[in-house]
C-alpha cells in the first residue's frame, strides 16, 4: 500500500505563535496520503450487496434477452478496408434512420459513415442479446444527417485514403483505390458528382470532430434525428430474425 | 494584513532556517486532530466489481467492497469526509436502465458527504439529473456552473462547509467546459464560468468569511492537458490560485500513485490528487491539526 507524508511549511508558524499569546487555534501540521486499491481483500458489505441484488438480477435478465441471430462471427477486423460488423452497422443505421429523415425532409440519406474505433466489441456466432448491443455501442451517441458539399465529400475521401482503416461505410458507396489513386467512387451506382451536395448519416460525436473527421464540421445543413445510435441497433436486432451481412468490397485498395 | 497572517508569513521564513530537518514524529499524537478525506472520481456506474478474467482490472472495484473499506476507516476515525469528483453516471447498463437512481442510492448508503458534477452527469440532460436528485442524500457543489436558468437552480450550491471535531472544512466544486463535450440540448442553459476567477472569489469567502481551516476543491476539470497547455486543468488551477489545500480531481481518469504537490501563488503547497476511474481505488488524505500549547509542551520540533 502506498503511503506518503507531505511535510510543509505551514506548521512553522506555530513556533513563533507560541511566543505571541495568540488564542489557541489548531493549525495544519502534517498530511499523510494513501492510495487504497479496492480488491477482494475487502469483504462485500452484505447490506449493500443485498440492496444491489434485485437491480443486478433485473439488469442481467434484461440484458440476456435474445433479439436476433447471426450464423457467422461478426467483428471489425475480418476485412482490410471493410468488416462484417462495420458493414452491418452502417447498413442497419441507414435502414433505421432513413425513414425518420425522409419523413421530416422528404429527402433520402445518400450514405453512412462511422469510425472504425466506434465499434467497441465483436458479436460471436449465435444468439444476439441486448448485452451485445450495449457492448457494441456503450455511449449515448445520437444519429445525425450532415449535408456535405462535393468538396467536403472529397475531403472525406482524402481522409479515408490517408487513415487506411476499415471505417464503416454503407452499401451505397463503392470506393476503390489503386495504391493511392482513386479508381472508383460511386454513390448509389451513380458516379460521384463534385457539384452535388450529399446527405451523410453519422454520429453526433463524429460530426463534432471526433476522430478528426473535420470534413463534417460546418456543414451546409445539419439534421439531428433524436435517435440514439444504440437505439437504432436495438430496434434493428429486435425486428431481424437472422442477420445477413458480408464483405462486398465496397471500400478496397488494390496494390 | 491581520496579526495572525503576519506571524504566519514571518514564520514561514524564519522557522525554515532555524528548525530545518526536525520531524514531528517525536510528538505524542494524542493532542492532534486528524481529519480524514476519502475520495473517488469517475466511478461511471461501476457498481459491480470487474470480472476475475477482466483483461485490465480483474476482480477490482465494486461498491459493496468500497462500503466495507469506508466503514472500517470511519470506525477508525469518525472525523471523515467522503467526497466524489464527478462522472458518477454512465458506463454500465445500471445507468442505461435506471438513469442513475442506484448510483445515488448507494452513494447515500455509503454516506457520501459531497460531490460535484462531471460532464457525463448531464448524459440524460439537466432534467435527468434533476429527476435522480431526490435519491441523493448528499449535496452537490459547483461554483463555476451557473444553473440559474435551469431546473437545478438553488439545488446545486457553490460550496458547502463541514465542522469535524472543531475543524471547519470548506468544499467547493468546479466543472469542465460543457460546450463540445455535452450536447447543448442536454446541458440547456447551464452557464460555464472561468474556474480561476471563481476559485479566487469562493476561496476568499471560505477563508475570510467562513473561516475554514481546510479548503478542498472537487474538480472535474481534468488533471493536465499536455497537448493543449492553455486549457485549464487541476495543475494549472493549483498554481494560479491560493487558499486551496487539496484538489480532488477527475475527468481525465488519471491514476496517480500519490498526489502531486504544486506551489500556489502564495508559495504554499497544494495537493492535487486523482484515483483513476470505475471505483478501482479510493484516495485517502489525512490532515493533522495541532494547537499551540501542545507544540510548546512537546518541546517544539516542527516539520519543515
Amino acid at each position: 500500500m502506498n503511503y506518503f507524508n507531505f511535510k510543509f511549511l505551514a506548521g512553522c508558524a506555530l513556533f513563533l505563535m507560541m511566543f505571541s499569546c495568540t488564542p489557541s487555534k489548531k493549525q495544519l501540521v502534517e498530511i499523510q496520503t494513501r492510495l487504497i486499491p479496492v480488491t477482494d481483500t475487502y469483504q462485500t458489505d452484505s447490506l449493500i450487496e443485498n440492496y444491489i441484488l434485485p437491480y443486478r438480477n433485473s439488469v442481467h435478465k434484461e440484458m440476456s434477452t435474445v433479439l436476433s441471430y447471426t450464423p457467422i462471427d461478426l467483428n471489425s477486423f475480418d476485412g482490410k478496408l471493410e468488416s462484417t460488423l462495420g458493414n452491418l452497422l452502417a447498413d442497419l443505421c441507414y435502414e433505421q434512420a432513413n425513414p425518420v429523415f425522409n419523413k421530416r425532409t422528404q429527402k433520402n440519406i445518400d450514405f453512412v459513415l462511422f469510425n472504425h474505433g466506434g465499434i467497441r466489441a465483436p458479436i460471436g456466432k449465435g444468439g444476439i442479446t441486448k448485452r451485445h448491443a450495449f457492448q457494441l455501442m456503450p455511449f449515448e451517441n445520437t444519429l445525425v444527417v450532415v449535408e456535405l458539399t462535393g468538396d467536403k465529400v472529397l475531403e472525406m475521401v482524402t481522409y479515408l485514403n490517408k487513415s487506411n482503416r476499415a471505417h464503416p461505410i454503407s452499401k451505397h458507396v463503392k470506393l476503390h483505390f489503386k495504391k493511392d489513386v482513386m479508381t472508383t467512387f460511386t454513390i448509389n451506382k451513380q458516379n460521384f458528382d463534385p457539384s452535388k451536395n450529399y446527405y451523410v448519416l453519422t454520429s453526433d460525436y463524429l460530426q463534432k470532430g471526433g476522430d478528426k473527421m473535420n470534413f463534417f464540421a460546418n456543414p451546409v445543413s445539419l439534421h439531428e434525428l433524436d435517435y440514439k445510435f444504440r437505439a437504432a441497433i436495438l430496434d434493428y436486432f429486435a425486428k431481424t430474425d437472422t442477420i445477413k451481412t458480408q464483405l462486398d468490397q465496397r471500400f478496397k485498395r488494390l496494390n | 494584513m491581520n496579526r495572525r497572517n503576519f506571524i504566519q508569513n514571518t514564520g514561514l521564513v524564519t522557522a525554515g532556517l532555524t528548525l530545518g530537518g526536525l520531524s514531528l514524529q517525536s510528538f505524542s499524537t494524542d493532542s492532534r486532530t486528524k481529519i480524514t478525506i476519502l475520495h473517488t472520481n469517475d466511478t461511471h456506474s461501476h457498481i459491480d466489481p470487474f470480472a476475475a478474467n477482466h483483461p485490465k482490472y480483474p476482480n477490482q472495484g465494486g461498491v459493496s467492497r468500497r462500503a466495507t473499506l469506508i466503514n472500517a476507516i470511519r470506525k477508525e476515525n469518525p472525523n471523515t469526509l467522503l467526497l466524489d469528483a464527478g462522472d458518477i453516471f454512465q458506463g454500465t447498463p445500471y445507468f442505461n436502465f435506471y438513469g442513475g437512481e442506484l448510483e445515488f442510492k448507494l452513494m447515500s448508503m455509503l454516506k457520501y458527504d459531497c460531490a460535484t458534477l462531471g460532464n457525463h452527469d448531464f448524459d440524460n440532460g439537466v432534467a435527468g439529473f434533476y429527476k435522480q436528485l431526490p435519491h441523493a442524500k448528499f449535496d452537490f457543489v459547483s461554483a463555476n456552473y451557473d444553473f440559474k436558468n435551469t431546473l437545478l437552480d438553488t439545488l446545486v450550491k457553490p460550496y458547502k462547509t463541514f465542522v469535524k471535531n472543531g475543524i471547519k472544512i470548506g468544499v467547493f466544486g468546479l466543472g469542465v467546459e460543457l460546450d463540445g463535450l455535452v450536447l447543448k440540448q442536454l446541458y440547456k442553459e447551464t452557464k460555464y464560468n472561468d474556474p480561476i476567477a471563481i476559485t479566487q472569489q469562493i476561496t476568499n469567502t471560505l477563508k475570510k468569511e467562513e473561516h475554514c481551516d481546510l479548503i478542498i476543491c472537487l474538480s472535474h476539470l481534468g488533471y493536465q492537458y499536455k497537448g493543449d497547455p492553455t486549457k485549464i486543468s487541476d495543475l494549472k488551477l493549483a498554481a494560479a490560485t491560493n487558499n486551496i489545500d487539496l484538489i480532488i480531481g477527475g475527468h481525465t481518469h488519471t491514476f496517480l500513485d500519490k498526489p502531486t504537490s504544486v506551489t500556489n501563488t502564495d508559495g504554499k503547497q497544494v495537493l492535487v490528487n486523482q484515483v483513476g476511474k470505475y471505483g478501482i481505488n479510493v484516495g485517502r488524505v489525512d490532515f493533522y491539526f495541532d494547537d499551540l500549547k501542545n507544540i510548546t509542551s512537546n518541546g517544539g520540533s516542527i516539520p519543515v
